[in-house]
């Protein structure tokens, strides 16, 4: 076995399986997300808020994902750590017409980015400024700065903002994720950050 | 058996393959169930083990069962179905153990809603497993769904997990009445069972919803056999409920006895085993259900050999003639290749067989004893015991028997059981005392339980120096100084003291061995010996009675909170034993060891017995009183409760309105309690209380009414009151009404219609105050020295004749219950034949006053009485004769 074979089943990717972990407030719509993505027969007609977590599988572009669909109310943030450790990316879904929380957002981002689990790799993340449709939505422009994410260096992440009823917008972020994950292991990879503020700045 | 079995295993080379795991190892190995591809045969196999840890009583502690539990929600991402359903194994063990379980019941939901048909049945009884109180209603919808489920299976795990969550969460199961109503009109014989099940739960506690339901079902017929057995089991529990409508016994009765007739075995079986367990059976109800048990003896199928021997043994003594005519077939039975069976037919023939033939029956017994498991063995061990009352001339026999069991190997329980037998063959026949005595002094020569010896030790004590050789007994318990561990070596000095304070002659040689005792390694042996040795050196008779011979009469739980009183307020006073509340008497129970109690939903069909707690009454009711808070700042002047009576009910059953009484004694105030039960569901009362009309002399302190009081709920109100100066006016009856503000309401919500209510008043029945709740028992080791050491007290003496008793054996079961006092020397029991009798009861009245009674009893047209009161208070011993007057 090679050492780029070796790679590779080491980071789970010989048949292109992603397991990701999808957080976000309660209400943001994480579930109405995935559902999006599963095929027709297994689509729910019906979305309820998540107790707890749950695990959905689909397909994009030839990779499969293994996503965590972890519940946002306040009871249950504590228990999305015990998942960080063997995600290789995360969906960090936000309600972009939700101001009065932002604020709660960009404390649980903090808590997240910060615990070891998490810090010490360079997870792509993906944040969906989702709900683009409400009137009073912010501009993901607007959210990544309420949530200063230039102030993520040593990752890979990349937002953009999503209607989850419609599709829009899911495409486009999803497959900037398939991408990121395609490169993790590869030598050479390098944190890779993209988005309308991201592009600003980087060069 | 179970001890059987494992040695052929052990014979048979190890075929478990689980027998070496351990348990770091195990969860080292879980840790795999984390990783980002799962390998479900691994994984299964890892999760059998965690799960085979936890059966065989491994304990896991909360971070380490947490941390399986979570890296084992990881591997709901496999879509491998044995795994999935070992998942939900594991779930369901880990669930009481690790925390934030909770987190699994979005996708226990989705797979119990989803299209997988094994998924669902199981991932229901999981999610029941983790569900709390406050997740109940977001589950409620998908529970409802699914009680209804066409798939037999999901709908019973349906419907037993909502028995389940019916603990925590009663009122809200209730609302799925009208789906448990749905599922039981299915065609699955399961499901109709366990709907009834529910059914039942949700109406239990209204006593005319479960009448309507049963005489409709009875009617109905039922296609399923387990259904009909509940039924049965139902009726029989109405049946027993004292309270009965008249009209309904006679259909659950015949309802019954119709099911001897059905043409399952299952539920013939269940109707002859509740028809010969009914209380209120008479014999003409009793033969149909007796041929059927007879018939089923002699099948070929063993599981009904079995039930219908088992059954006959246990009514062996409430219906002897029942089983007699089954003896032919018992006798067939004693050589049943199954032993167990064997040995229930014997025994059974022990109960009820004539003296003549026990020899016969206890030789064939003792060629299988020892192949019988311990379980079995009890069960020869009871037979005996009940043989032993029954032929008190036959004791020698059995009892070498019993000597000879207790011989043999087994484990304690059995031990326990022939040494208690042994004692209470001891106690109740003169006779057979000295052997037995002589059997357990051999037994705790070679006894591997301590808790046993120490028990023999005791009873030694107790009895040994009341004997007519009572030096014999000194080396058996020296013995045990010198050979056993500190508990036993304890209680074989106290023992020792016992001999030397009641008998002169061996007080030299007692003193002796204590003095050696004092040299003893451990302290709590030392320092009984050197308390024991220092009383027994001043040879002053009045010490030995009330330090040795008597034990010590005050609640051990109430000393040791009123010492810890007494050392955080300094003070000079010295600390008063007489404020400790005294040790209630446990009356004395030999039948029936204590039954388990059954688990929520399960109906048992014989009645079990009422539970035995482990805090007095006057503790718990200390407890419910310093928790409320009008009553907390009250309590320290009161003192501690001195007495609390049992409730008394001051209405009829199923009235609009339930009262019960409960008084609590304190040495100079009085505390009722008025536990009231509002069973209309379209009234809501508020400022309920009991306006009393006391006795003479009695002052109202103070009053506590129930502010509100909705249907079906019990709340209690309270009245203080001061005892009258004068202890002869304290006894006395005190009219009672119930007193409140109705305020019309809707029965489905249980609010008001509008907020003005209107006074009303409901006539209860008076309350009694006599002699009994103000008097404490007090156990007497040596009753006819306490009663010449109180010559000098107060002496009172009256003749009565109680005209109305018609056996000496009546008399002095009403008298102890009368005075409230304890018998002492087994007093209460009157031998038969005899035509006098003396009763000794001993006890103590509110205040700390000593009271000694001696009432000789003798049989002459009716009963005639002559009543002796030796009280340190002269009221009080007026007290005592005018209230038999
Ligand atoms: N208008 C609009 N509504 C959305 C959008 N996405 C989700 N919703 C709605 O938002 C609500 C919440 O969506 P969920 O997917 O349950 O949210 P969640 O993040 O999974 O919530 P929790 O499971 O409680 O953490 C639902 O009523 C969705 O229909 C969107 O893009 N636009
Ligand atoms: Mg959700």
């Amino acid at each position: 076995m090679g050492l780029f074979d070796k790679l590779v089943t080491l980071f789970g990717l010989r048949k292109q399986e992603v397991k990701v972990l999808v957080v976000g407030l309660n209400n943001s719509g994480k579930t109405t997300v995935l559902n999006h993505f599963k095929s027709e027969d297994d689509k729910s007609t019906e979305i309820v808020p998540t107790v707890g977590f749950n695990i959905e599988k689909f397909k994009n572009q030839n990779v499969g994902f293994t996503a965590l669909d972890m519940s946002g109310q306040g009871r249950y943030r504590d228990l999305w750590e015990f998942y960080y450790k063997d995600c290789q990316g995360i969906i960090f879904v936000v309600d972009s017409s939700d101001r009065l929380r932002l604020a709660v957002v960009r404390h649980e981002l903090d808590l997240l980015l910060q615990h070891p689990d998490v810090s010490s790799r360079a997870l792509p993340i993906l944040f969906l400024a989702n709900k683009m449709d409400q009137r009073d939505a912010l501009s993901s422009v607007k959210i990544a700065s309420g949530l200063g994410l230039d102030r993520i260096l040593d990752k890979p992440w990349h937002i953009c903002a999503s209607n989850a009823i419609t599709g829009e917008g899911l495409e486009e972020g999803v497959t900037w994720f398939t991408q990121q994950v395609r490169q993790v292991g590869q030598p050479g990879n390098r944190p890779n950050r993209t988005g309308p503020l991201a592009s600003g700045k980087n060069n | 058996m179970a001890f059987k079995r494992d040695k052929k295993e052990e014979e048979d080379g190890g075929g478990n393959p689980f027998e070496n795991i351990e348990k770091t190892s195990v969860l080292q190995e879980a840790r795999a169930f984390n990783d980002t591809s799962v390998n479900p045969r691994k994984c299964t196999h890892i999760l059998t083990k965690v799960l085979y840890l936890l059966n065989q009583g491994e304990i896991l502690g909360t971070t380490e069962a947490t941390e399986v539990f979570f890296a084992m929600t990881k591997l709901f991402q496999s879509k491998d179905v044995v795994l999935r359903r070992m998942v939900y194994l594991g779930i369901r063990e880990l669930s009481s153990i690790a925390e934030d379980v909770i987190i699994v019941t979005s996708s226990l939901t989705k797979d119990m809603t989803g299209n997988e048909a094994l998924y669902r049945a199981a991932a229901i009884r999981a999610l029941c497993s983790i569900t709390d109180v406050t997740m109940l209603q977001a589950i409620e919808r998908y529970m409802k769904q699914a009680i209804v489920d066409k798939n037999p299976a999901v709908s019973s795990a349906a419907l037993v997990s909502s028995l389940h969550l019916a603990k925590t969460a009663g009122e809200l199961v209730k609302r799925w009445v009208n789906e448990a109503q749905e599922a039981f009109s299915s065609d699955n014989v399961m499901v109709q069972y366990h709907a009834l099940g529910l059914m039942y739960h949700i109406r239990k506690t209204d006593r005319l919803a479960v009448i309507k339901l049963v005489s409709r079902l009875t009617k109905q017929g039922l296609k399923s056999p387990f259904a009909v057995c509940l039924l049965i089991r139902i009726a029989c529990r109405l049946l027993e409920d004292d309270d009965s409508a008249p009209g309904t016994d006679s259909t659950l009765l015949s309802f019954i006895e119709s099911c001897l007739r059905h043409k399952t075995e299952l539920v013939i079986y269940e109707a002859a085993h509740a028809m010969v367990n009914l209380r209120r059976t008479t014999a003409r109800e009793l033969a149909p259900a007796v041929s059927v048990l007879q018939l089923f003896c002699s099948t070929s199928k063993p599981p009904l050999r079995f039930a219908a021997v088992r059954t006959l043994n246990q009514v062996a003594m409430s219906h002897p003639s029942a089983v007699t005519a089954c003896n032919l077939d018992l006798e067939n039975l004693i050589t049943d290749s199954n032993r167990s069976i064997a040995t229930l037919a014997i025994t059974t023939l022990l109960k009820t067989g004539a003296e003549s033939s026990v020899d016969r029956l206890m030789k064939q017994i003792a060629s299988f004893v020892s192949e019988i498991s311990d379980e079995f063995k009890i069960v020869v061990v009871q037979a005996i015991r009940a043989l032993c009352t029954k032929f008190p001339r036959k004791h020698s026999v059995l009892m070498n028997f019993l000597s000879a069991m207790l011989r043999d190997e087994g484990g304690l329980d059995y031990k326990a059981s022939i040494a208690d037998t042994i004692i209470t063959i001891i106690e109740s026949n003169p006779e057979a005392k000295e052997t037995g005595l002589a059997h357990l002094c051999e037994f705790i020569e070679d006894c591997e339980h301590t808790s046993l010896a120490v028990r023999i030790l005791h009873l030694l004590g107790r009895e040994g120096p009341k004997t007519k050789q009572p030096s014999r007994y000194i080396r058996f318990i020296y013995n045990r100084v010198i050979l056993e561990n500190a508990a036993v070596r304890g209680a074989a000095v106290a023992a020792m003291a016992q001999f030397g304070a009641q008998c002169p002659d061996l007080l030299e040689n007692v003193q002796v061995l204590l003095a050696r005792c004092q040299m003893d390694s451990d302290d709590e042996v030392r320092d009984r010996a050197t308390y024991y040795y220092t009383i027994l050196a001043l040879s002053k008779r009045n010490l030995y009675n009330s330090y040795i011979t008597e034990s010590l009469q005050v609640s051990i739980p109430a000393l040791e909170k009123s010492l810890h009183q007494y050392t955080l307020n300094a003070s000079d006073t010295p600390f008063d034993m007489k404020s400790v509340p005294l040790a209630a008497v446990e009356p004395l129970v030999l039948e029936n060891a204590p039954q388990k109690g059954a688990p929520e939903g399960t109906l048992l069909s014989t009645p079990a017995a009422p539970q035995r707690l482990g805090v007095s009454k006057e503790e718990s009711a200390l407890e419910l009183l310093s928790n409320i808070p009008e009553f907390a700042p009250l309590l320290p002047q009161l003192g501690p409760i001195f007495r609390t009576s049992e409730p008394v009910e001051l209405t009829e059953s199923e009235t609009e309105y339930v009262v019960r009484c409960i008084k609590h004694c304190f040495a100079r105030h009085l505390l009722l309690q008025f536990d009231c039960l509002n069973t209309l569901s379209d009234q809501l009362l508020e400022n309920v209380r009991v306006s009393l009309e006391p006795a003479e002399g009695y002052r109202i302190l103070r009053e506590l009414p129930i502010p509100k009081l909705p249907y079906n709920e019990t709340c209690s109100a309270f009245c203080l009151l001061e005892f009258p100066e004068e202890l002869t006016a304290s006894t006395g009856t005190f009219g009672a009404t119930l007193a409140y503000m109705v305020k019309d309401c809707d029965p489905a919500t249980g609010l008001p219609d509008s907020d003005d209510g209107y006074d009303d008043t409901y006539m209860v029945e008076d309350v009694e105050v006599n002699l009994a709740d103000q008097v404490q028992r007090v156990w007497k080791g040596n009753w006819a020295a306490a009663w010449e050491e109180a010559a000098n007290l107060c002496e009172l003496e009256d003749t009565y004749a109680l005209t109305s008793m018609r056996s000496l054996q009546e008399a002095s079961t009403n008298i102890v219950q009368f005075l409230g006092l304890q018998p002492a020397d087994r007093s209460e029991r009157v031998q038969e034949g005899k035509s006098s009798h003396t009763l000794y009861l001993a006890g103590v009245f509110r205040g700390g006053h000593d009271v000694l009674v001696r009432a000789k009893l003798a049989l002459a047209d009716g009963v005639t009485m002559q009543l002796t009161v030796r009280a340190s208070n002269p009221d009080v011993a007026e007290l005592v004769t005018s209230a038999v007057g």
